[in-house]
């Protein structure tokens, strides 16, 4: 490996989702190392090798196929492995993990192409595609990360970066201003500081791993009035019947939750109970849930049934009365209906400048590969460049980072003359949560230290 | 008139970058010239008499390991020696030295003085002379013109200094100087980016007149320690104990009273001051609930009653410093000698530099100091000893060389200055450097030394000592890898009280040193590990001493190396330690050494002066209007402008290459 090489880099290649193949790519020097640790071997060049892929423990994590590609003849020019397994997201995450063990970090957004093009893989006209790409993907990754970042979850990892940045201002005054009688590593309350972060930090990864954060991918909500064909809507796209679909209003009264995807595209679509005045109090339940469920959406389906007249001039009101922020796509549904052709067409013309509008009948297939469109289009998705899925990844990645490196400088804390080491940990603490809530600069760290102490002869 | 010598390069400027510039660049081969306002105040301490601190003594260091003068200067005049950070670990322990001002200021003008391929000019420098673009000489207040190649500024203060004590205010570059204002209205004329800053000073006071018995004595640290490679404590001369005293109430309403009548609350003072040496009116607004502040009595010399009050800096008009001043505690009866005053200067923008401090708007003209924005003479100096060795290096032909921020404490400061830019006056602090555990005092020669030999700044018995000490701490290094300590050899007692406890089975004796409890005089001690390499004990490379018995039987065929006394007290002292911090830093070193590793290719990756950021597709308005205030080197400093993000970075990667190929 000639110095300065670059990092060897890990990411789920495939669409993520459930069921079908994953692709986990490496590349960089070490895919030997990770050939080796993983399958045993160095697969033959360029032949596909059905492999276990295991743990660190030896235990099989799934069972694929191996294609390894030495340099200069890969993708990107480098070494690259891909590993080839049964597409599940828990599995891929493991096996992004594995290889994240064997020194690989997570690739950046569109980080393959990039090398390829680095690497005269890529045609010379097909640099501005790569910018383009690095641009669209980064972009879309970074809206991921705050999707996948939920209220809870990014104001506990702010609450625990702030604690950081304070521990650290406590920690580097004392190192650069010794003269100052502010020495607080002297005393045990740094280290009880410390002890609460890294416990905070474990908290925080643990809820993390179990909860939202993996499970879900963009998250649509399907709303509208009663019996606008909400229930339907959510059948055609999951292609099954996951609601129970009747004539009668209020047939949901609570929110069902469904994962589909659409070529990989990973999606929770939510029904909820028609939004209407009811005395029912079980509705009435299902109605304030559907709400709270379309406050956290990423976007909200807004079904109106063309076929009635009353509602289709309604629904722009109605659309524009949904909780605030979340985009809205109008579905107008039964367009195959008599009647409801120009109603719709004359509602789409109207409300073009607030929502999107596309036109679908769940009973004539008509118009669900627009909305099937639409949808990915709206969820700045690229397939096989890391999206949401490996912006959680990464989020999970940095906080285990986080976590260990806490958990040294606690220990380092238990001599004195480690205070500079425990710095350095703690440093890496707070570089490795930067990468979640943004990078706080040395000037940053010494500003909040002059502000904090009276420092200065 | 023209002087019939030709130089290759000018220095202006005699104070530590000034001297340092000098050096440099006559050691590394060209004909220079010092040109300076007063030979008299050649190394001269404006402000407080001490050379080192926490950030400021790796500075100094490393100016030694590259051959410069501040840390042999500072030895000969040191009269109080502290080791601060003594109890935390060796890269953030630091040496701090007061220092005698006649002292310092003879043994720097005498080190100039004998420095061949070096004259010295007295006269006030009033105009640089440009040719075809580039500097080729500096014209002095009397119309005598100099040529040379390059010209080096280090002005200091004194480029349109305005003195402020009070609401009176006048021009001075220091108190008692002129300032250089034919100077500063030239290279106003140049279009770089000029700020103004101010700093300040305390009033100085008759020792006299104070009462020693109510202060809390300072002494030197024991043993006492040097800040050059090459010094040793007997070139100390007498020692004598700084004092500790405090404010308190009383002289905080002092203080508060006579605001109405301070330059920086009543807006008269524009520039902008360090927040980390803030005046004592700063303190005391600022940190209102504060009742007391330190106040470091600072012997000023050994020959001078005089006493610098280190931490009660003040513009306020000199009724109130007299007052304020009688209210600290044994000052009652204080004689004020000086008063205090704070200077406000023209400073020019260090982002419009090049790593070899060059201007870019005019080649041949070198910046070091604090016209760069920078306090302190250990900043100071680093800059000059850079400026002056490109200028000289350049007016030979031959490429220009400076430190990374992963080699140096000056190479962080030469890249926050030029990424950065000085929005208050810059200070070195160990936070500043990422590669804080790699950074130290102990090692700078190790880092440095090498290529400075390679450049022409070290001389033969620097190279000499340095030698010997990589080759003592080599030699042990691998001695303890090789040598097995087994739980038989070391007896009980002695396992508890040096290892912490018995071992559990057989170790390599570097593996016991890198235990955080086990002190390396106490392990060379045990009978089983032995004295040192360098003490006469073999030296077989490579071997692997896998058995005592067998390490101890080898010893008379290999004791050729090093016998016994050998080696120079001064490097068998620096070897012990950094074989000791080498071995308790191992794994914190080997993890910044790969990254530093990982980084490297952005580090070297220029970006060419003529990019054009608007051409780079994808990037956000913001950046691309961060990229253009900067202008970016190379793209590793680009990526440390802050908002570059990583995509940031990749599309610029991608533009390069686009455009390397079209």
């Amino acid at each position: 490996m000639s110095t300065g090489a670059p990092d060897t880099i890990v990411a789920v290649a495939t669409p993520p989702g459930r069921g079908g193949v994953g692709i986990v790519r490496v590349s960089g020097a070490r895919a030997t190392d990770v050939c080796t640790a993983l399958l045993g071997d160095v697969p033959p060049a360029r032949r596909a090798v059905l492999r276990a892929f295991r743990d660190a423990q030896g235990r099989a994590i799934d069972r694929g196929l191996a294609l390894y590609f030495p340099a200069p003849n890969s993708y990107t020019g480098e070494d690259v492995l891909e590993l080839h397994g049964h597409g599940g997201p828990v599995v891929m995450d493991l096996l992004v993990q594995r290889v994240l063990e064997c020194g690989a970090r997570l690739a950046r957004p569109g980080e393959f192409s990039e090398r390829a093009y680095l690497n005269d893989r890529l045609d010379l006209a097909q640099a501005e595609a790569v910018a383009d790409l690095i641009d669209a993907t980064s972009a879309a990754a970074a809206r991921a990360a705050l999707r996948s970042l939920d209220g809870e979850f990014s104001s506990r990892v702010n609450a625990l970066a702030d604690r950081l940045v304070e521990l650290r201002t406590y920690v580097e005054a004392a190192i650069d201003f010794p003269d100052e009688e502010i020495d607080f590593l002297a005393d045990g309350a740094i280290r009880a500081r410390v002890a609460d972060a890294l416990a905070g930090c474990e908290a925080i990864a643990a809820s993390a791993e179990q909860g939202r954060l993996l499970r879900e991918g963009y998250v649509i909500v399907i709303a509208g009035r009663p019996n606008a064909g909400k229930s339907s809507l959510l059948n055609a796209l999951a292609g099954h019947d996951a609601a129970i679909v009747t004539d009668v209003p209020g047939t949901t009264r609570d929110v069902l939750r469904e994962r589909i995807a659409i070529d990989g595209l990973p999606l929770t679509v939510l029904d909820t109970a028609g939004l209407r005045e009811v005395a029912d109090v079980v509705e009435a339940e299902g109605i304030r849930r559907a709400r709270r469920e379309i406050e956290r959406a990423d976007r909200v389906l807004y079904v109106v049934d063309a076929s009635d007249a009353d509602a289709v001039a309604a629904a722009a009101r109605e659309a524009e009365a949904l909780p605030g922020g979340v985009p809205v796509t109008l579905v107008y549904s039964k367009c195959d209906l008599p009647g409801a052709e120009g109603a719709a067409t004359d509602a789409t013309d109207a409300t073009d400048a607030a929502a999107e509008a596309v036109r679908v009948s769940t009973r004539t297939a008509h118009g669900l590969d627009d909305l099937r469109a639409h949808l990915k289009a709206a969820a700045g998705f690229v397939p096989g460049e890391g999206g949401e899925f490996s912006a959680r990844r990464r989020h999970l990645d940095a906080l285990a980072r986080a976590r260990g490196h806490l958990g040294a400088a606690l220990e380092r804390l238990e001599t004195s003359a480690g205070a500079e080491l425990a710095a350095e940990e703690l440093r890496l603490a707070h570089a490795a949560l930067g990468e979640i809530t943004g990078e706080v600069t040395s000037d940053d760290l010494l500003g909040r230290i002059f502000a904090s102490f009276c420092i200065g002869k | 008139m023209r002087h019939p010598e030709r130089y290759d390069v000018i220095v202006v400027g005699g104070g530590h970058a000034g001297t340092e510039a000098a050096l440099a660049a006559a050691r590394a081969g060209a004909r220079t010239l010092l040109l300076t306002q007063s030979v008299e105040t050649l190394g001269a301490m404006s402000c407080n008499p001490a050379i080192g601190g926490i950030g400021k003594s790796h500075l100094v260091r490393e100016i030694d390991a590259l051959g410069g003068s501040m840390a042999i200067a500072a030895d000969r005049a040191a009269i109080q020696l502290r080791v601060l950070n003594a109890s935390k670990g060796p890269a953030v322990r630091a040496t701090r030295a007061q220092a005698d001002r006649q002292l310092y200021r003879r043994a720097i003008r005498a080190i100039l003085e004998n420095q061949p391929g070096l004259a010295i000019f007295q006269q006030e420098v009033a105009d640089l002379v440009v040719e075809g673009g580039r500097v080729v000489g500096a014209v002095t207040a009397t119309g005598i013109e100099f040529r040379a190649s390059a010209v080096v500024l280090t002005v200091g203060t004194f480029l349109g200094g305005r003195i402020h004590v009070g609401l009176e205010n006048y021009s001075g570059g220091r108190m008692g100087d002129p300032a250089s204002n034919r100077l500063a209205a030239r290279l106003r004329e140049l279009k770089l980016r000029v700020g103004r800053l101010k700093t300040g000073t305390p009033p100085r006071i008759d020792g006299r007149t104070l009462d020693w018995s109510v202060m809390t004595p300072q002494p030197s640290d024991e043993p006492l320690p040097v800040l050059s490679y090459l010094g040793r404590p007997s070139d100390h001369p007498r020692q004598v104990p700084c004092h500790v005293t405090h404010t308190n109430e009383r002289t905080h309403e002092l203080i508060r009273a006579g605001c109405d009548r301070s330059p920086m609350y009543t807006g008269i003072i524009e520039g902008t001051g360090p927040r980390y040496c803030p005046s004592i009116e700063d303190k005391v607004v600022r940190f209102a609930d504060r009742v007391s502040h330190q106040v470091f009595v600072e012997p000023e010399g050994l020959d001078t009653h005089e006493i610098y009050p280190n931490g009660i800096s003040t513009s306020l008009p000199f009724d109130v410093q007299l007052e304020f001043v009688r209210s600290i505690r044994g000052f009652e009866r204080a004689h004020v000698t000086r008063p205090g005053y704070a200077i406000e200067y023209d400073f020019f923008d260090p982002r419009d530099l090049e790593y070899t401090l060059e201007t870019r708007a005019l080649r041949g003209l070198y910046f070091a100091g604090q016209i760069n924005g920078t306090t302190g003479y250990e900043e100071a100096a680093a800059q000059g000893l850079v400026a002056g060795l490109n200028a000289a290096r350049a007016a030979l032909g031959l490429a220009p060389w400076w430190p990374k921020r992963s080699e140096a404490y000056v190479g962080v400061l030469l890249d926050d200055l030029i990424t950065r830019g000085a929005p208050e006056p810059y200070r070195m602090f160990t936070s500043r450097a990422e590669y804080r555990l790699s950074l130290r005092e102990d090692n700078a020669d190790a880092r440095l030394t090498p290529i400075g030999r390679e450049l022409g700044l070290v001389d033969d018995e620097r190279w000499r000592l340095f030698e010997a000490k990589r080759a003592a701490v080599d030699a042990e290094l691998a001695r303890l890898a090789g040598l097995l300590v087994r739980p038989d050899d070391v007896a009980a007692e002695d396992a508890a009280c040096v290892l912490g406890g018995p071992l559990a089975r057989e170790t390599r004796a570097l593996e016991l040193l890198r235990r955080p409890d086990v002190a390396y005089d106490a392990l060379v001690a045990l009978p089983a590990v032995g004295a040192p390499a360098w003490e006469g004990v073999p030296v077989a490379e490579g071997a692997p001493f896998v058995d005592h018995a067998d390490f101890l039987a080898a010893a008379p065929a290999a004791r050729t190396a090093f016998a016994a006394g050998a080696l120079d007290d001064r490097v068998a002292a620096q070897a012990r330690l950094q074989v000791e911090v080498g071995a308790k830093y191992a794994g914190y070193l080997a993890r910044q050494e790969a990254e530093i590793a990982k980084l490297a290719r952005h580090e070297t990756t220029t970006l060419p002066d003529d990019l054009d950021y608007a051409l780079v597709r994808g990037l956000s308005t913001e950046v691309r209007q961060r990229l253009v205030e900067v202008r970016p080197r190379t793209l590793g400093q680009a990526s440390r402008i802050p908002g570059l993000t990583p995509a940031a970075i990749s599309l610029l990667l991608v533009h390069l290459k686009r455009r390397g190929a079209a």
